[in-house]
């Protein structure tokens, strides 16, 4: 059992895929916003990548484990301590039974870190995943946020404890994040309403250059970019609306860059599933960990084109990596 | 297969085939790594082409072919999710035209259709709660807002006599469940009587709050609000919980979502406040009933006899609407 002595700005527990297949009853499937950081945590405890463990966005969870376990955190730098000891990031670690588990705020760059503890969080699953899709409040602990207080249920872990402490990442495999006021290269696709018969070449053309501001109203639900004066190819919606990002409703793709009048956002994985606006480019889904550790407010997105073939290739090499033959001992 | 055209070099439209035989074209289009959108006909409004669409869900998930994750239909096109390791895009594309090819003519469609009713309430105190916050903290002057409804600016809208007028269309139709999503369990309703096909343009700028089981109208679509959330439609209603995370009623027992896509609603009892009160605390004890009729078809060809026989009333509601409405401000 993991016990909470405090939830910190917003702690989730998720698991990865997180809920697929109930985007038509119109849930999103929630999970890790950075699934490269969550399922390495999990493969450097001995985990199924998959297996639930915490989102920590921007800090200040405190928990106590009350058994053994291993544990590893990956992601932004919280100056995350185990009994006042300053611990390293993608590194896994023995915890006994009282010890504490301290995160700080974050440290530099980066905004979310994610905590993996052997066995996994055994919470419920709720249709189908553990992953808190907190607009639906379903999932994770009662559909919430951690607070102080919460005891999080632990799985057993398979893997005898002493093989899979002090392993670390391959530092050529840990991401290094840009700082707070740069720009962050994010691969996507052509959308399914882009040029040329609703964005001109031009607009499409731009959308991949710009350097995009990222909102600071931007979360789990969807990272909101600044307004842009788009030429567009029709001077309506028709039948969709009056404005010529409006269309009849269709289903939203997870990653889609949404165009609602002249806003883009990304819909990220707590997202809407279904709606009228147009989508003119998809993010690679291999690139979406990355808008988990940008900065609302702060950092930049520059949109990288690929093709349909190099998006399905990024992924594959992405699942490749995440595996047991990418750590070493520390 | 029937032929098709090449992608174009932008690569979002990936393949193309035009009408064969009154069944309309298909469109597929790149929606990244894991998804596919496939879009049938001309973008308008025709309620028709969600019996195929839905018509084509259901054979997709009878096959489920490897690699398939999701169907997510909407209106008149389908969202799939699938793995592309799995499944690649072009085997994914031949196997959904195949599929869209092989669906029996159109007149011979019969769908599986529940009947839901459910009790409404109409201008509330919850829905003038909402406008209230909305007049207060966004916007005083909005023209669709008169004497703290939106009930009385539809009416006005589509020339009825007033709000009650207005009332009486939204239950005298029945209303087809084409889609559901932006939040769980959320019905995109469209009328199925052309006669009663009210249509209203939406909030400028949204609200910022929409209590749960608010029914609300934009365009020709109906919707009623899940959970409490911010919102574009106009709301005029308020009915029991049609989303519940807790599972609490046997309505909710197999999915916290009581709606699905080829669903009918239809509103009735009408009740007030103190009624639909007491129904929404049944809910959460279990002891309320939801009316559904589970074994429910809809016979396609009867639907498509039965808007030939009030073509003639509905041009004329939809002539008397369009004047009506070039008189009255848009928000």
């Amino acid at each position: 059992m993991l016990e909470v002595r405090n939830g910190g700005f917003e702690t989730t527990v998720q698991d990865y895929p997180g809920r697929i297949g109930m985007l038509s009853l119109g849930f999103a499937p929630a999970g890790p916003i950075d699934d490269y950081a969550f399922r390495f945590a999990n493969v450097l405890v001995g985990n199924p990548p998959g297996a639930a463990g915490l989102e920590i966005t921007a800090g200040g969870l405190v928990v106590a484990f009350h058994d053994e376990r291993a544990f590893a955190v990956c992601g932004a730098d919280m100056d995350a301590r185990l009994n006042g000891q300053r611990i390293e990031l993608w590194r896994s670690y023995r915890a006994r039974p009282g010890d504490l588990l301290e995160f700080d705020y974050l440290q530099g760059s980066g905004f979310r870190t994610y905590l993996a503890v052997s066995g996994g969080i055994e919470v419920p699953p709720v249709l189908g995943s553990r992953a808190t899709y907190l607009p639906g409040s379903v999932g994770g602990l009662e559909g919430r946020k951690l607070q102080a207080g919460d005891r999080l249920p632990l799985g057993e872990p398979s893997i005898d404890l002493g093989r899979v402490i002090d392993r670390r990442v391959q530092a050529h495999l840990v991401p290094g994040y840009p700082g707070y006021n740069e720009v962050w290269e994010v691969e996507a696709t052509r959308g399914p309403q882009a040029d040329p018969d609703y964005m001109t070449r031009e607009d499409m053309d731009a959308f991949f250059s710009h350097h995009w501001k990222l909102d600071a109203a931007s979360n789990r639900t969807g990272y909101r970019l600044d307004i842009y004066n788009w030429q567009w190819a029709r001077t309506s919606g028709g039948a969709g609306g009056g404005h010529p990002s409006n269309i009849i409703d269709n289903g939203y793709p997870v990653g889609a860059v949404n165009v609602c009048g002249d806003q883009p956002i990304i819909l990220c994985v707590d997202g809407p599933t279904l709606g009228g606006f147009i989508c003119n480019a998809v993010v690679a889904k291999a690139a979406m960990w990355k808008l988990g550790q940008m900065v609302p407010g702060w950092s930049y997105i520059h949109f990288k084109e690929v093709s349909l073939e190099e998006a399905i290739d990024l992924l594959a090499r992405q699942d490749a990596t995440i595996s047991e033959e990418n750590l070493e001992r520390s | 297969m029937t032929e098709h055209t090449a992608a174009q070099p932008s690569g979002v439209i990936l393949a193309t085939f035009p009408e064969h035989n009154g069944r309309p074209g298909v469109v597929y289009r790149n929606a990244g790594d894991s998804f596919l959108l496939v879009e049938f006909g001309e973008m308008v409004f025709d309620l028709t082409m969600s019996f195929r669409v839905l018509g084509l869900d259901d054979a997709i998930k009878r096959h489920q072919p490897e690699g398939l994750i999701e169907v997510i239909p909407a209106l008149r096109s389908v969202l799939i999710n699938y793995d592309s390791r799995a499944l690649p895009t072009k085997r994914l594309i031949e196997f959904v035209q195949a599929q869209y090819e092989e669906l029996p003519p159109f007149h011979d469609l019969v769908v599986p259709s529940r009947i839901v009713e459910l009790p409404i309430a109409f201008d509330d105190k919850w829905t003038r709660e909402a406008i209230a916050r909305y007049v207060q903290y966004q916007r005083a002057d909005a023209p669709n807002i008169i004497n703290g409804t939106n009930s009385e600016y539809a009416a006005r809208y589509n020339g009825l006599r007033d709000k009650e007028e207005f009332f009486e269309y939204i239950m005298a139709t029945d209303w087809w469940n084409a889609a559901l999503g932006f939040f769980p369990g959320l019905p995109f309703a469209y009328p199925l009587d052309p006669r009663r096909a009210v249509v209203i343009p939406k909030y400028n700028p949204t609200r910022h709050w929409t209590p749960a089981g608010t029914i609300g109208i934009a365009g020709p679509c109906l919707a009623i609000y899940p959970v409490e959330s911010a919102g574009g439609y106009q709301i005029f209603a308020h009915t029991v919980p049609i989303y519940d995370p807790q599972q609490r009623n046997p309505a909710f027992r197999e999915s916290p979502v009581l709606l699905r896509p080829g669903d009918r609603l239809r509103f009735r009892p009408r009740v007030t406040d103190e009624e639909l009160e007491t129904m929404i605390q049944a809910v959460y004890d279990g002891t309320y009933q939801y009316v559904i009729d589970e074994t429910a078809t809809f016979d396609v060809g009867e639907y498509l006899r039965f808007l030939d026989s009030v073509r003639e009333e509905a041009e004329a509601f939809r002539r008397h609407q369009a004047e009506a409405a070039a008189r009255v401000p848009i928000p």
